[in-house]
């Protein structure tokens, strides 16, 4: 195991898994002093029944303050600012939000407005602008694939001046995480498995990018491990209670290890595409993943191996030579978006020119990957892949991804 | 590994690890809203050239700093209303422990007596409420520690105090401070924390996120050990050993309490010696009881200890012998390089007969106590 002359590790939060992990929050509210959270999430979380099992769980160990489903598809300061008045107006003292990466941003919003009894959120945005702990924030995620029950980062979009507020601080991480299996039961197969290969590209990013430590490792191998055994499982069957749990767990270890040791070329490049062409995340993540791999292959050829043992076992592991374990890792990440493909009858895409919309609309046309790859060079998170990237081969990676071909090594630039 | 069954786990505090990791602390400080840290440590026990590279990593930060360097091994609930009058009358607005064991047991309790704003020290015990998060508290370790500074517990003269909020908030493993200055100080850290994360890595209540962090802390002590007592100049090594010690303290706090840890810390509170000579004594027969259990469990200990390739290569039903094997081994390296200095049986240890009487009593009243007891009757 490798010490890197110098790293950081933190995940502060305490996380609580079960299949009835969700009975223990009045407990750990109470813990805390808190007697009346504010429940925050979005229609789609509500629909699905989600939000009426926390309150079948909660309602015979403590009174709700109130329930705000009204969290858009993308965080907005408005709906941040209403929250909080909500939270204000019912004498709320603690948080519960329930649901994926905006619901979260939003809560933490709402967290740092009526902590910090701010007006203006914008003066606590920025890294490290927070200095002390706000109110009790439990997360319940509903996906098992975003990580943000453990991140520390928040963003904010206010539409009306079009700015994008992030925040960034230990504080803002949730107290508790709750990873209770009936939150995933429901999930069509589709979305599973896009972001479950969400949570892989998170267990692989974080096992190869700059900030790569001891313990993030240790975590990306026992999240690589789950996601790799179960995530197939809980695709063919919907309502696998201990493959549903097992796959709660390995994502939230998959967000501890990229918290900490940052993301790359998979995650920039994943960004872009989603701003210019409206792809989903997860798909992105699962199409991009193989590419991240060969890009940064020759300068990390033998952390990528040691992902072999985890992700196959001891068999495969045996029988591959190891100058080509790494080359397998590649093969079974392409292999597991097949077979993903064929248990959702073709919705989860292997390529970006499969990618369609609802009206069957292919959703990148090749055109349009210059401006992808280009809208990549903003992106922060070019900064932690091991090696560097540029246009011209973001633009390869990108023709790469969407034909579907392995990555032709001797065109890119190596560093 | 029972996925199924629920469970909780926290990891309270941030790892600073590496070169110049000290001076990441004035911006670590005051990431925590803190300016004004009081120093708790000892000079006899951690010594003046590691209080000085400490304040001296704060270089020309504008950061100002009491030091209390007057913890001695009896310190007791007296020290700390002490330290809590210096604290409140000098306006301090965190702690910063330096060093290991007792100064760490006194500094978390500094911080619970001055967080919750208590008007006597001395009337604190075990029973003391302890609710919500504490002031800040930064461990800096030297390489004389326990392994237990970064855990859930404190004990100051015999008192238990246990609240994850004891736990600090930061930790920062810096080069300069985790060598030893002989390979027994190595050796006495690195088996209490192997022994500690051994334990939780074959307890049947594991969960993936302990299982990480023993993981992590095994093969780092299985990689090191041997290497940082040899060549306490080979800094890389110790600090991987000190890392391994931070990480114990974590799989400790989320792990019932367990054999070897208890029998470390009952020698430790009646007779002060250090809880890894007594869990470095107790681990084979431990283990050897243990495989009779459930030589499942041990089996798939061999993976941190051999690697990835050994641990391929060898098919299951032989792992649990190799693990013996090979902890074998490593003790009689472990023990070889010290060349005497550390007892390996209560005997050798010249423990007199009256104490050992007292450490009984203390044993026997433990649910397992009489279990307990023939480990320690094989190890004396």
């Amino acid at each position: 195991m490798i010490l890197p002359d110098y790293y950081e590790f933190c995940c502060r939060v305490k996380l609580v898994a079960g299949h009835d992990a969700l009975e223990k929050i009045p407990a750990l509210l109470a813990d805390m002093g808190a007697k009346k959270p504010l429940i925050i999430t979005d229609k789609g979380v509500a629909a699905a029944g989600l939000v009426d099992i926390v309150v079948n769980a909660l309602k015979d160990g403590i009174a709700i303050g109130g329930i705000a489903d009204n969290v858009p598809p993308d965080s907005d300061l408005k709906v941040v600012n209403q929250l909080a008045g909500l939270y204000r107006d019912n004498a709320c003292d603690a948080i519960i939000a329930i649901g994926g990466g905006s619901v979260m941003d939003t809560a933490k919003g709402v967290n740092i407005v009526v902590s910090e009894n701010a007006t203006d959120l914008m003066a606590f945005s920025g890294i490290g602008s927070l200095k002390r702990h706000l109110k009790p924030l439990f997360a319940v995620p509903t996906t098992a694939g975003t990580g943000s029950e453990v991140t520390q980062v928040a963003v904010i979009k206010d539409h009306e001046k079009h700015i994008k507020m992030a925040f960034g601080s230990y504080f803002l991480l949730p107290d508790v995480s709750i990873l209770d299996s009936r939150m995933t039961m429901t999930m069509p197969p589709f979305i599973t498995a896009m972001t479950g290969m969400d949570a892989m590209s998170h267990a692989i990013e974080g096992y190869y990018c700059l900030q790569k430590n001891p313990l993030s490792d240790a975590h990306s191998l026992a999240a690589v491990n789950m996601i790799y055994k179960y995530l197939p499982m809980v695709t063919k069957n919907s309502s696998d209670k201990e493959g549903r749990l097992a796959m709660a767990v390995g994502a939230c270890l998959a967000g501890i290890s990229f918290s900490n040791s940052m993301v790359g070329l998979v995650h920039n490049l994943g960004h872009a595409t989603g701003s210019v062409c409206g792809v989903p995340h997860g798909i992105c993540m699962a199409i991009l993943l193989p590419y991240g791999l060969e890009y940064n292959m020759h300068k990390c050829e033998e952390a990528i191996a040691e992902l072999l043992l985890p992700m196959a076992g001891e068999e495969i592991y045996l029988k591959t030579p190891k100058a080509e374990r790494a080359d397998k890792v590649v093969s079974l990440i392409r292999q597991m978006n097949s077979d993903l493909n064929s248990l959702t009858d073709g919705r989860h895409a292997r390529y970006f020119s499969e990618v369609k919309d609802r009206d069957g609309k292919q959703m990148v046309p090749r055109e349009v990957l210059p401006q992808i790859a280009r809208a990549a060079l903003c992106d922060g998170a070019s900064v932690y892949n091991p090696e560097d990237t540029d246009f011209e081969d973001n633009l390869i990676v990108l023709e790469a991804a969407w034909e579907g071909k392995p990555l032709d090594g001797n065109k890119l630039k190596k560093g | 590994m029972n996925l199924s069954a629920g469970y909780t786990f926290t990891c309270p505090f941030k790892t600073n690890s590496g070169n110049k990791a000290l001076e990441h602390l004035p911006v670590e400080l005051s990431s925590l809203n803190a300016f004004k840290p009081l120093i708790i440590t000892s000079l006899n026990l951690t010594g003046r050239r590691a209080i000085r590279t400490l304040i001296n990593a704060f270089g020309d930060s504008g950061m100002t700093m009491g030091v209390f360097d007057e913890i001695t091994c009896n310190a007791d609930l007296n020290v700390i209303e002490q330290i809590k009058d210096i604290f409140v009358k000098g306006q301090y607005d965190s702690i910063i422990a330096l060093g290991g064991g007792v100064v760490v047991d006194a500094a978390k309790i500094v911080n619970l007596a001055v967080s919750q704003k208590t008007a006597d020290a001395r009337q604190l015990s075990g029973e003391t409420d302890i609710c919500g998060p504490l002031g800040p508290l930064v461990m800096v370790p030297t390489a004389a520690v326990t392994g237990m500074e970064t855990s859930k517990y404190a004990v100051l003269n015999k008192k238990t105090f246990v609240s994850i909020s004891l736990m600090p908030n930061l930790v920062i493993l810096d080069p300069r401070l985790t060598r030893a200055k002989d390979s027994k100080t190595t050796a006495e850290a690195g088996i209490a924390a192997f022994g500690r994360s051994l334990e939780a890595y074959i307890a049947p209540d594991k969960n993936p996120f302990m299982d990480a962090y023993a993981f992590a802390a095994l093969r780092f002590i299985r990689e090191n050990l041997v290497l940082a007592e040899n060549k306490s100049c080979n800094k890389k090594a110790s600090l991987a050993v000190a890392n391994a010690a931070v990480m114990s303290g974590c799989v400790i706090s989320n792990t019932g309490q367990s054999v070897l840890h208890r029998l470390g810390q009952v020698f430790q509170n009646i007779i002060q010696v250090h809880p890894g000579v007594i869990i470095g004594m107790c681990l084979r027969p431990f283990l050897d009881d243990y495989v009779k259990k459930d030589s499942h469990l041990v089996s798939a200990l061999f993976h941190p200890l051999a690697g990835d390739d050994k641990y391929a290569a060898t098919p299951e039903a032989k792992r649990t012998d190799e693990v013996l094997k090979d902890l074998y081994i490593f003790l009689d390296e472990i023990y070889g390089v010290l060349k005497g200095k550390m007892p390996r049986t209560i005997n050798e240890a010249g423990i007199p007969r009256y104490l050992m009487d007292d450490i009984f009593e203390v044993i026997n009243k433990e649910p397992d106590g009489a279990y307990l007891r023939t480990i320690i009757e094989r190890v004396s």
